[in-house]
């Protein structure tokens, strides 16, 4: 068990290296801060003071070892827009997305599972043909058209709920709710196919065969068995909780960490999104941890083969 | 002795308790002012309220007549020239002192009163110039009174670079008395009153800045005379002013101005017609005619002090021969972009100059026609064998601007110039010195009433076009000297006419293609006027 830990642990960590020199790399040789950030009209002495005070004038390599030194001793470094801590700029959006998102994730999971299993289990019918067509409109449709379309009706048209901003719990509704249709979409249709998939195995005819009843049926065999890929897709969920919001935060002008991302990859502001990306990173692997841990608990044999790891 | 009956008892009762309600009625009832929310694309790009920080479009519009004010203000409403602001009068002691006579009584947003040392703080080394020392002389520095706590407040690094290039030879601002100060300048300068208009030079309190923690802290809540205050910013998310009752220039408009920051077209317009904005800003041209399809709508606003330029990169090898580069200037039909693109709310300007340049505009000036004849055969002379020339486009940085590339690379196609797009993301890709370096757009401003504030800013020794070595020319170099140290208007004037001669035609460094216009959607029912400028004025009269 101390092996799988360890290994783990260790790819999580090249992981997190990885995603960090590729951010580094990408953003340093694809666009010179200084002049992103001061615009095209400052002056040129001005550009060259401010390369110099923020070490752009060195070799991208030092630049790169100073950067990742400073993050092994627990500096994420300062936003060279506006002078603050990357930290502190981060922690202080999070709550604001972990807003939209966490709603959004229960939302989805509320609407999705249930739908698709009960899609399942009214296979062919029109219940389930009508809980299909709804899922795959869901995840094919963008999220700025479903959110706009969303808009126009909820606040143009009837002017029930407000378009845009954070200024009370009625704002965030319709961010939640174009957040959460996608995602529903794609874990009915998960839910179902897996479903579908339990349901045609021999042990469920067993299970029926010996006179169970069929909610302890569907309940005790065929749900738990056909969680695993639910419980993958929900991982990934989870995992974007942080960083998922960028299209519908800009669209509902939510000041969420999605926006802050979106202005600071265009401003290259290092910091800022290296700060962004360790936290998104941390929680996808923590996420796929978990969903680990819960495969074992799910599936005996898995359990069986992590003990022996 | 006093008899209490029942009557008069009650009677006392209700007089007290009217004394209680009353006063705050009638203050409610005195501040009937409305407050509103403003819709922008972008609050601020730099985080921060400072105006040697933000120098933006966006921060125009919400310093401008707002928060920030200059010694010499600016008619915002009207034709942009200068009238008297923080200063009553001035008057010129020499070609290099100007002497200005404050307004006595302005308040800063903090209550304290505004004197020739708030002035004199505001150009001062902590404030403004750092170490930096101006090109004739050292700097004056008349009054050094205890700072407090100006250890932590380190200007940004951009900060005095910036100053001093609105303030390239100010030696320092002296005190005379209480409310009369004198910039003296190391060389002659007749920019002096144009450069004070600026909202570089606008005026803070000392003591605020003395009291706050860091420069972040300041910069973030900056007091100052303006008809507004800052109640709260959050970078990236809103902006909030609130009526400065004590403005010198009458009770504001508004009791609260609510800038939301909105970066998406749709979402801005929704909020508009749903009735959370009052206001809308930065709509596109092509979003016009939808909003005023509803009857209760309009779009406000048009050209502003900044026009849209293609520029030349004369080092290469296709563009060294400047016919070339007149035969792009003349393959533009720039009334046809202007027609099609921004629905003929914008204008061919008369080249690199506005109408607020009063004495100094070239009225006789036009930008080059519309011939395609006439640049076919400058090519032919020219020997161009249809090379590629690159193009290097950002993803409408500017408005219109992609439609408006792919208008012109069909122009100049039509007379032979094989232009060929190419997208690049950000702006260290477009300035870069590679062989595909070419032909890319720009924006020119117009700080204050002169050309010095534009042609020789951006196209003379020290501007960007010079600095990363697109282009130069010998005697623009010598004409922006001059245009920098003579006070002899007319000789000035006939420089900048052939400052204009010479990049626009005989050595094109730019071509200027139309103004830049910015539009504010609104309902009709509110009366606000838009001025000719990113600037949103809303003091008094502007508003009900």
């Amino acid at each position: 068990m101390l092996r799988f830990f360890l290994i783990r642990a260790l790819r999580a960590f090249m992981t997190i290296v990885l995603v960090v020199t590729f951010a580094f790399v990408v953003l340093r040789l694809s666009g010179d801060p200084a002049l992103i950030i001061m615009g095209p009209e400052a002056p040129p002495d001005a550009i060259i003071a401010f390369r110099k005070a923020w070490g752009l004038d060195q070799p991208i390599w030092i630049q790169y070892l100073s950067y990742f030194g400073a993050i092994l001793g627990g500096d994420l470094g300062i936003s060279m827009r506006d002078g603050q801590s990357a930290i502190s700029l981060v922690m202080d959006r999070i709550p604001a997305t972990l807003q939209l998102t966490v709603p959004a994730l229960i939302l989805k999971l509320m609407i999705g599972i249930p739908s698709g299993v009960y899609a399942a289990l009214h296979r062919d019918s029109a219940v389930d043909r009508g809980v299909m067509a709804g899922a795959v409109i869901g995840f094919t449709m963008p999220s700025f058209v479903f959110g706009l379309i969303l808009v126009l009706l909820f606040s143009v048209t009837w002017g029930l709920l407000p378009s845009g901003g954070r200024d009370s719990w009625m704002h965030a509704i319709l961010p939640i709710v174009t957040m959460s249709i996608g995602g529903a979409g794609i874990l009915a249709r998960f839910s179902r196919s897996a479903m579908i998939e339990i349901l045609g195995q021999p042990y469920m005819r067993t299970a029926s065969a010996k006179g169970l009843p069929w909610r302890r049926v569907i309940w005790e065999h065929a749900f738990p068995n056909a969680a695993i890929p639910i419980v993958t897709i929900t991982g990934f969920m989870v995992g974007t909780l942080i960083a998922g919001a960028v299209v519908v935060e800009s669209l509902f002008s939510w000041p969420g960490i999605g926006r802050l991302l979106v202005v600071s990859v265009s401003n290259r502001d290092l910091a800022v999104v290296q700060c962004i990306l360790l936290m998104v990173a941390a929680t996808m692997v923590i996420s796929n941890f978990v969903v680990d841990i819960l495969y074992g608990y799910l599936d005996p044999r898995l359990r069986n083969n992590q003990a022996r790891h | 002795m006093v008899n209490f009956t029942r009557r008069s008892t009650l009677g006392l009762g209700a007089a007290a308790a009217g004394s209680l309600i009353l006063p705050r009625f009638s203050i409610a009832q005195a501040d009937q002012r409305p407050s509103i929310t403003v819709a922008v694309q972008k609050i601020s790009n730099s985080n921060t309220l400072d105006t040697l920080r933000e120098q933006s479009n966006v921060g125009t519009r919400i310093f401008n007549s707002s928060l920030w004010e200059t010694l010499i203000g600016t008619k915002w409403l009207s034709d942009l020239t200068a009238t008297p602001g923080l200063a009553t009068e001035w008057r010129r002691i020499d070609d290099k002192t100007l002497e200005l006579k404050l307004r006595q009584g302005v308040k800063f947003h903090n209550g304290d009163e505004m004197t020739a040392e708030d002035v004199v703080f505001s150009f001062s080394k902590e404030r403004m110039f750092g170490n930096t020392q101006p090109s004739t002389g050292k700097t004056i520095f008349v009054t050094e009174k205890n700072p407090l706590g100006r250890e932590s407040k380190e200007l940004p690094v951009e900060i005095p670079a910036v100053a001093r290039r609105f303030w390239p030879a100010l030696l320092g601002v002296e005190i005379v008395d209480k409310y009369t100060v004198r910039f003296v300048n190391g060389s002659s300068d007749v920019t002096m009153e144009g450069r004070l208009s600026a909202v570089a030079s606008a005026i803070a309190s000392r003591r605020a800045w003395d009291e706050s923690k860091s420069y972040l802290d300041w910069a973030r809540k900056p007091i100052t005379t303006g008809p507004y205050k800052v109640a709260e910013f959050k970078p990236d998310t809103y902006l909030i002013y609130e009526s400065h009752d004590q403005y010198w220039g009458g009770l504001p408009a508004l009791k609260r101005i609510r800038f939301v920051e909105v970066p998406e077209v749709a979402s801005r317009i929704n909020g508009l017609l749903s009735g959370e904005y009052d206001l809308a800003s930065d709509i596109p041209p092509d979003q016009i005619q939808g909003i005023e399809k509803n009857a209760g709508f309009e779009v406000l606003g048009g050209t502003i002090t900044n026009h849209r330029l293609t520029v030349f990169d004369k080092t290469h090898p296709q563009l060294a021969n400047p016919l070339v580069r007149r035969a792009f200037t003349h393959a533009i039909d720039r009334q046809a972009i202007v027609d099609s693109l921004w629905a003929g709310r914008t204008k061919v300007p008369a080249g690199l100059q506005w109408d607020f340049y009063a004495d100094m505009l070239i009225k006789d000036w036009k930008v080059p026609e519309y011939n395609p004849e006439l640049a076919r055969k400058l090519l032919k002379d020219a020997g161009y064998k249809g090379d590629p020339i690159p193009y290097r486009l950002l993803n409408n940085y500017y408005t219109n601007q992609t439609p408006t590339a792919q208008v012109l690379v069909e122009m100049w196609n039509q007379v032979g110039l094989n232009v060929q797009i190419e997208m690049k993301e950000n702006w260290q890709q477009i300035l870069e010195k590679t062989p595909t370096r070419a032909v890319r757009d720009w924006s020119n401003s117009a700080n204050f009433s002169d050309p010095v504030s534009s042609i020789v800013a951006q196209h003379g020794p020290n501007g960007q076009q010079q600095q990363v070595g697109e282009w130069t020319n010998e005697e623009m170099n010598t004409l922006s000297n001059f245009m920098e140290t003579s006070t002899d208007r007319a000789k000035r004037r006939e420089a900048f006419a052939r400052m204009l001669q010479i990049c626009e035609r005989d050595d094109p460094a730019y071509t200027v293609l139309h103004q830049n216009a910015v539009f504010t959607a609104k309902s009709k029912k509110t009366k606000w006027k838009a001025a000719a400028s990113f600037a949103m004025d809303f003091r008094a009269g502007n508003w009900g």
